[in-house]
């Protein structure tokens, strides 16, 4: 077989990259705007096409802790998620994250009630920052399907072993069709390679304690490890990007970010997501009109790409992060983390921020030339 | 890179036809997106659909705001348009059996035809509600020359279940031969 050249929905493209992984044990709830990506690989299981244990829970608590027992167990794991789903999992998905569990869990990016809504903002995935899980946030569906795949590779790695949350705008990529390529899935299965090494793997032939009582030493000691192998996963990150693009002819930047336009600007926007495409389409507007800005599009929003921020900073004049989520009594998430970062190498560059985009609310490329506009006069 | 807004009643297929749409165009070499609207639309009410065509990728995720072409699906929903927004040198292609009084003088460029007879004559209707995605797919193709009638045909036959498909790819055959076009 050959790779070829679809339209898929960004869900089917999660789907389909799940489906070339061959995870072992599926074990899902269905919540809007995921469903169809769980639809998919439950139809593939039923049908024969694929080789797995597809597990139906009462509740998204109970999928995470079946992926988190099947995860111990050595085997390839996946779910997905978004939204109200994602916080009543919320307890297993700080337990998959320190307990060093590689599931791959996509989250479909939608707002937290109330108001009741469906549409997206950061704001379910930013709330999990600090559960050990490696989130990577993209821009289409074919960054969709490339970092679900990628996910596996980078998360099963023995020297990661870390959960990692490939996560998608929702309904702005999960239920927009576009055009993907897909590779051919042998090809994309040898990228992904088996999980043939796991971390943790139960064996019942020598019995062994998971997740029992430590003192505060053999804490600190995991905490450490933990904090290690978030750091390492920066360069696997890296490395996996480079792999891909030589395999597949596809990268993302390094990685960790992605950047667009011209060195020599008076602006830099930081944005996640698809905005950050849209804001790419300002800035090839904006370049018209005479204005000098260029783009940075965080991908990895942890591991946070810090180097990458002190570089970028150390050569533009002015950041402008535009946050799809707030953390209240602050700033948006994203804009605090660069403050933190130029703040901690001393670097003195005018950085401001807004909140756009909050539950559904569209960013056209428009309002982001306008933004920029405005950013730059002050 | 062109951009159409599509309209039409939850339930009539409009967001099937938007796919089929982006698959045909696909088949042209052309890059395209497709983008449904949800929102607490039923069935029955209105909904709007973007599809979005471009020689190189499409980086914009926003809904189309100003539509080059508007297609409306069901008759009564023709008075949703809003003919400022949509640009002067563009194509509105409607579900109708004759020109709107409201289009006449407009100096616009109007593409219709009575895809409701169409689908209704091929049985094409499925809960109460005739399925006119795929027929005013043929109008799209005869309208605009953006996608050819056999790429319509190829993302019909693509999409859309083997048993059904064969009285869309009519549907739409028929209303390519039938969609007239005439400057108002």
């Amino acid at each position: 077989m050959v790779g070829k050249t679809v339209t898929l929905t960004g869900n089917f493209a999660a789907g389909k990259a799940a489906e070339m992984a061959k995870p072992k044990v599926i074990a899902v709830y269905p919540i809007t705007p995921q469903t169809d990506i769980i639809e998919y690989l439950s139809g593939l299981v039923s049908s024969g096409k694929l080789d797995a244990r597809f597990i139906t829970v009462e509740s998204e608590h109970s999928a995470l802790a079946a992926c988190a027992g099947a995860a111990w167990s050595g085997v390839r794991t996946f779910t997905a998620t978004s939204s109200q789903g994602l916080l009543y999992m919320g307890e297993w998905v700080f337990w998959s994250g320190y307990g060093r569990l590689p599931i791959i869990m996509p989250v479909v990016n939608r707002c937290l009630a109330p108001g009741w809504s469906i549409f997206v903002d950061l704001q379910d995935s930013m709330a999990f920052r600090d559960a050990g899980w490696i989130q990577i946030y993209t821009k289409n569906n074919q960054e969709v399907f490339d970092t679900v795949l990628q996910a596996f590779k980078i998360g099963e790695s023995k020297d990661i072993s870390l959960p990692v949350m490939p996560c998608l705008d929702g309904f702005v990529l999960s239920h927009t069709t576009a055009k993907v390529e897909l590779p051919d899935p042998e090809e994309a299965y040898s990228f992904v390679g088996d999980y043939s090494d796991p971390v943790v793997e139960v064996d019942v032939d020598n019995p062994w304690a998971y997740g029992g009582l430590v003192g505060p030493e053999q804490f600190n000691i995991a905490r450490r490890d933990l904090m290690k192998a978030m750091e390492r996963a920066k360069e696997k990150i890296i490395k996996v990007n480079k792999e891909f693009e030589e395999t597949f002819g596809r990268s993302y930047g390094n990685g960790l970010i992605e950047q667009y336009g011209d060195d020599d600007a008076d602006l830099t926007l930081i944005t996640m997501g698809t905005m950050g495409d849209e804001a790419d389409e300002a800035i090839d507007q904006l370049k018209q009109e005479g204005y000098k800005v260029n783009g940075v599009r965080v991908r990895t929003f942890r591991p946070f790409p810090v180097e990458d921020i002190v570089r970028i900073a150390k050569k533009n004049r002015k950041l402008f992060v535009l946050d799809r989520a707030v953390s209240f009594g602050h700033e948006g998430p994203l804009r605090i983390e660069i403050e933190a970062v130029l703040k901690r190498h001393n670097l003195d560059i005018p950085i401001s921020g807004d909140i756009v985009g909050l539950g559904g609310e569209s960013v056209p490329f428009k309002r982001i030339m306008k933004i920029a506009k405005e950013a730059l006069r002050s | 890179m062109i951009e159409l807004l599509q309209i039409s009643r939850g339930g009539s297929g409009g967001v099937t036809g938007a796919k089929i749409l982006a698959e045909a165009a696909l088949y042209e070499g052309v890059e395209s997106q497709a983008i449904p609207k949800y929102g607490s639309e039923r069935r029955g009410a209105a909904v709007e659909a973007y599809v979005r065509f471009d020689d190189k990728p499409i980086r914009i995720h926003s809904p189309v705001v100003e539509p080059d072409i508007a297609m409306v699906l069901d008759t009564s929903l023709i008075d949703r348009l809003d003919l400022s927004k949509i640009k002067q040198d563009g194509i509105i292609i409607i579900n109708s059996k004759e020109i709107p009084e409201a289009f006449k003088g407009t100096n616009r460029k109007i593409a219709y035809v009575d895809a409701t007879a169409i689908s209704l004559n091929l049985g094409l209707v499925a809960g109460g509600f005739t399925l006119v995605n795929t027929t005013m797919l043929g109008a799209f193709a005869k309208a605009t020359g953006l996608v050819s009638i056999e790429n319509i045909i190829k993302g019909i036959e693509h999409t859309l279940n083997p048993r059904i498909a064969p009285k869309n790819v009519e549907a739409t055959k028929k209303a390519f031969e039938e969609t007239k076009v005439v400057i108002v």
